[in-house]
């Protein structure tokens, strides 16, 4: 048995069965609605631009991308913030009755409920509170799940960290809290990486709410704005398909940069 | 967990990563933010899904309404979301939108949840002879005629919608194969296309649309009616598991199935399309997106062999009715304007010109002129006065049509049992509506 | 450890500090998460008609779910589609992990690809199946009318659309299985296999005796974490079929979302969402308990 030869047909095979359909998407993109419905050529005979055009001119995709860019970040870095103290705190403390364990077993709790469940309370509430469709409902509610797992996450990378150095920077005369921001929070930062890519994988990519919380390109996201394009009767599959590429690219790109820390990220929680 | 030391995070990395992300978006953003509209006009923020049937509107008409002096947004969606996302809007007084084009069977539901503006009292004359009859029909809540749900016996029906863009069901044929012209009777529809099959000239005598739910409903509704079906009394019982209903059900499920692709139960208007335009069906009854395109020879295989007819009858000759329909919300941030755009658009002129861009109009006059956009036009008038009938007026008709839709494509699997799929989804459909407070 | 936990606490406005910091946290995820579901659990509770509440119904709603066949049918085609997507990345994520698990050349290539497929926005993902399974503009009908053959019908049949949802969301996931049970499998001791080496063990059981039991607890959490998220799939399914044709692949989440916007089901939908949280919650809580319980033994 020639293993060499073995390994080669599996990688191979591993390679076909994720590109092609990522090939397809893109050569379809790149095609005319005659060519892909009349012709059904495997390549683009006339390769054209124009749904991505299209895509700027006659659709809003650049207002979808700037409204996922701001409300990516900013859901990501208060969740960032306010889930690396609560962690700190849940991690280091221990308060009366145990709260501090109470509470972190609550938000493992509402991480795992499916958030497809409250999505009409939230719709109701941001309603109420004049939020919808724009920027400000969306990072509320982002935040708010991002803090389910970062706290989460987090909480066990500031366990891996010694006491002995804060107690250390604290005898030197550091407060508590300068302890953490000085000492923790620094050697804590490949965690905190790892939490912040996976915050903004889900963040780009979510969906449901999205399509709750807005109805215009005054706040709707990139996966809301392709989704805008999914009709299925005289289906427009030139530009369905080039806004999967340009709703796709940005993240992709991200998170093959990030990679070797994404990889860390997802794989944590499970093997420790 | 092994770690090996390449993978230890640096903060070069993730600045690395950051930028990267930041330098995407922002790069892709500048090629593309969109140019503000030279905010000039009266604003109209307009709601509408997807579909090929506005594309004349788009096209042809907003220009129009810019030199009018209108500042026109126009909001598409699919079509799978507009519903429940316009009536939270309007429902809640949301004030996104200042017009939704609704499809017609919406009404009732947000007539029921009285969310929309008084049209009649905004001084848009329903009355108006010029209307086609049954299409303002279907912008009162309650409606003027047929029955009306609990709670709304008496009320006072109001003008709450007014038709946008008309549409309803009529036949394509191939003038090769019905060389006498239209099919009269669904008898000939079979018999003439099985001679079509056996000269080479087609594959099928007809082409239909077997999936599930709305599609299925939507290609049998025509042939129930002119078998001489209702669908339910004036009490919302449902009664189109009556004699009629089963004889066309059966129809449905047996002769045209065995007359038909032999995908059939798999197909949606996508494919029923190719099978007309791609030469292989000899007849087929559907709303105009697909017909329109009948003679542009880069859509179709046979441009110049198909021809427009009214539906073929059993005991009448009546289609299915569906049109956009526009509603204004009480929560509209620009009232007056989008009041004022309507009137533009339903003006005798305006609708000729749609008229002259390839849409069915929504005023009898437009279908008149000298050079419709379409030769289906006068084709569809000839339909409305035949007998075009809308789908019930009842805010659960989807809910009435996924029951009735899975029961009939169940039987159309078979290839029999249609009577008894109708008498199976007249009991779901009953259990539903009265779990809702109908009776 | 205890009481080193008390002396860092020290005193002052330090004893308040763990009250500082969970507090930004605590108050966002109480408004944004904790009151929606509480006011969800209220309004299951309650009938809506035309989008306003009409009458008080108590448990009504969570009882009619039992005897709705739609719903039952929902739950049915979730409890399959979970079961064989996860079965199905579980196999070929632990067969892949193996497979890589000796470093070779390309093994970074292969990683690096591998990761396209959990990252592309799941909306993306279910574009990308359309245009696949499509009969007119789709790949394997290019293909199969390449190679001189006719239409392939996916969507349109109740079992092909099925399982064109299980094989898309194989695709999408069995990466993230691959990389857990990758680490998983390079951070095992390396001296009980060299052991089992010398004595002549052949690789099945090597496999049988020494993996599969060591990889029994990262194997149980990556399919506890997979089955958890698969129940609440909904874009791909929302973009892909909407839950159709008829009813093949509505799982609960389309269906849960169709009655409260489609049908303005509202507390019955609000019924259903509840009920599906607490079947999800009960899963997952069981299947910790049992891994404690395998863990101990």
């Amino acid at each position: 048995m020639n293993s060499h030869l073995t390994r080669i047909g599996v990688m191979s095979a591993v390679l076909a069965i994720v590109l092609l359909p990522i090939y397809w998407l893109v050569s379809t993109s790149l095609k005319s609605n005659r060519e892909i419905t009349q012709e059904g050529t495997l390549y683009p005979h006339v390769p054209t631009l124009d749904n991505y055009v299209k895509l700027f001119t006659q659709k809003q995709f650049g207002a979808y991308l700037t409204n996922s860019l701001v409300v990516t970040f900013f859901s990501v870095a208060i969740a960032l913030v306010a889930g690396a103290m609560g962690a700190y705190a849940i991690a280091r403390f221990r308060l009366p009755f145990a709260m501090e364990r109470k509470i972190g077993l609550f938000l493992l709790t509402l991480r795992i409920v499916p958030p497809v469940v409250i999505l009409i309370p939230v719709y109701l509430l941001m309603l109420k509170l004049g939020l919808l469709d724009s920027w400000v409902g969306l990072i509320a509610t982002y935040t708010a799940f991002n803090i389910t797992f970062c706290v989460w996450m987090m909480e066990s990378f500031f366990r891996e960290i010694p006491v002995d150095l804060e107690e250390a920077a604290m005898v030197d005369g550091d407060s508590r809290f300068g302890a953490f921001r000085r000492i923790t929070l620094p050697l804590a930062a490949p965690g905190l990486a790892a939490t912040a890519i996976f915050a903004v994988l889900v963040t780009f990519n979510e969906f449901l709410f999205a399509l709750a919380l807005t109805a215009t390109p005054r706040a709707m996201t990139m996966p809301r704005g392709t989704a805008t394009l999914i009709g299925r009767i005289d289906t427009d599959w030139a530009s369905m398909s080039a806004a999967g590429v340009i709703g796709a690219l940005p993240i992709v790109f991200f998170a093959l940069l990030v990679q070797r820390h994404l990889v860390r990220g997802l794989t944590m929680g499970a093997v420790k | 967990m092994t770690q090996s030391s390449r993978s230890r995070l640096t903060r070069r990395s993730v600045l690395k990563g950051g930028l990267g992300l930041a330098l995407a978006t922002t790069a892709l953003t500048a090629i593309g933010l969109p140019v503000p509209a030279s905010a000039a006009g009266k604003k109209v923020i307009i709601g509408a899904f997807a579909d090929g049937g506005l594309t004349p509107f788009k096209q042809k008409i907003i220009p129009l309404a810019k030199d009018a002096g209108f500042d026109i947004e126009f909001l598409e969606d699919e079509y799978g979301v507009t519903l429940e996302k316009w009536f939270a809007d309007a429902k809640n007084s949301a004030g996104q939108y200042d017009l939704y084009l609704l499809d017609d069977p919406w009404v009732p539901q947000f007539g029921a949840a009285n969310v929309l503006e008084n049209l009649g009292a905004a001084g848009i004359d329903g009355g108006d002879k010029d209307w086609i009859g049954s299409m303002i029909d279907m912008g009162y809540w309650p409606p003027q005629k047929g029955p009306r749900v609990k709670g709304f016996e008496t009320a006072a029906p109001t003008l709450i919608c007014v038709p946008f863009v008309g549409d309803l069901q009529t036949l394509t044929y191939r003038n090769d194969v019905y060389t006498s012209g239209a099919p009269k009777t669904w008898d000939e529809v079979i018999a003439k296309g099985k001679e079509g099959v056996a000269a080479g000239k087609i594959k099928y005598p007809v082409v239909f649309r077997g999936v599930s739910g709305n599609p299925i409903v939507t290609s049998w509704y025509p042939v129930f009616l002119s078998f001489g079906g209702s669908f339910f009394d004036d009490k919302w019982n449902p009664v189109f598991n009556s004699a009629e209903g089963k004889a066309s059900a059966e129809f449905f499920v047996g002769t045209m199935k065995q007359n038909a692709p032999s995908g059939v139960v798999e197909f949606d208007s996508d494919q029923e399309g190719a099978a007309i335009l791609g030469g292989e069906a000899g007849a087929i009854i559907q709303y105009s997106g697909n017909a329109l395109k009948a003679d542009d020879p880069t859509q179709t295989k046979v441009a110049g062999k198909l021809d427009f007819g009214i539906v073929p009858k059993q005991t009448a000759a009546i289609a299915q009715m569906g049109i956009f329909i526009a509603g204004i919300p009480k929560s509209a941030p620009n009232k007056a304007n989008s009041v004022e755009f309507l009137k533009w658009y339903v003006s005798a002129d305006i609708q000729a010109k749609l008229s002259e861009a390839g849409s069915i109009p929504v005023k009898r006059s437009a279908f008149g002129i000298a050079k419709p956009g379409n030769r289906l036009i006068p084709v569809a008038l000839q339909q409305l006065d035949a007998g075009a009938l809308p789908r019930p007026r009842t805010p659960d008709w989807a809910k009435v049509e996924e029951l009735l839709g899975i029961e009939l494509n169940k039987a159309l699997q078979a290839g029999s049992g249609g009577g008894a799929a109708l008498d199976n989804a007249a009991k779901q459909v009953k259990d539903y509506l009265s779990s809702v407070g109908y009776y | 450890m205890r009481s080193r936990k008390y002396r860092l606490q020290g005193a002052g406005l330090d004893l308040a500090l763990p009250y500082l910091m969970l507090a930004p946290g605590l108050l966002i995820v109480l408004g944004v998460l904790v009151y929606p579901l509480w006011d969800g659990l209220r309004a299951s509770t309650k009938a809506y008609r035309y989008g306003s509440v009409v009458a008080d119904v108590g448990m009504q709603n969570y009882i009619k779910l039992w005897s709705d066949p739609q719903f039952l049918n929902a739950l049915w085609v979730t409890i399959e589609f979970v079961a064989l997507s996860v079965t199905f990345e579980a196999i070929l994520g632990f067969a892949l992990a193996l497979f890589c698990l000796r470093e070779f050349r390309g093994i970074r290539l292969l990683r690096t690809i591998l990761i396209i497929p959990m990252v592309i926005t799941p909306v993306v993902v279910a574009i990308v199946f359309r245009l696949i399974y499509a009969s007119d503009a789709g790949m394997l009908t290019a293909i199969s009318e390449w190679t001189g053959g006719g239409q392939v019908q996916i969507l349109g049949s109740p079992v092909k659309a099925f399982f064109g949802l299980v094989v898309l969301d194989v695709w999408e996931w069995t990466p993230l299985m691959f990389l857990i049970l990758l680490a998983g499998l390079q951070s095992l001791p390396h001296e009980p296999f060299e052991a089992a080496r010398v004595d002549g063990a052949g690789n099945w059981r090597v496999f049988a005796d020494l993996t599969f039991p060591m990889m029994r607890p990262v194997l149980a959490i990556a399919i506890v974490l997979r089955t958890i998220d698969a129940f609440g799939t909904f874009d791909q399914v929302f973009v892909l079929t909407r839950g159709g044709p008829g009813e093949a692949t509505r799982l609960v989440s389309i269906y849960g979302y169709d009655t409260a916007f489609k049908f303005q089901q509202t507390g019955y939908a609000a019924a259903l969402f509840v009920t599906i949280g607490l079947v999800v919650l009960a899963l997952a809580f069981s299947a910790v308990r049992l891994l404690r319980r395998v863990d101990a033994s």
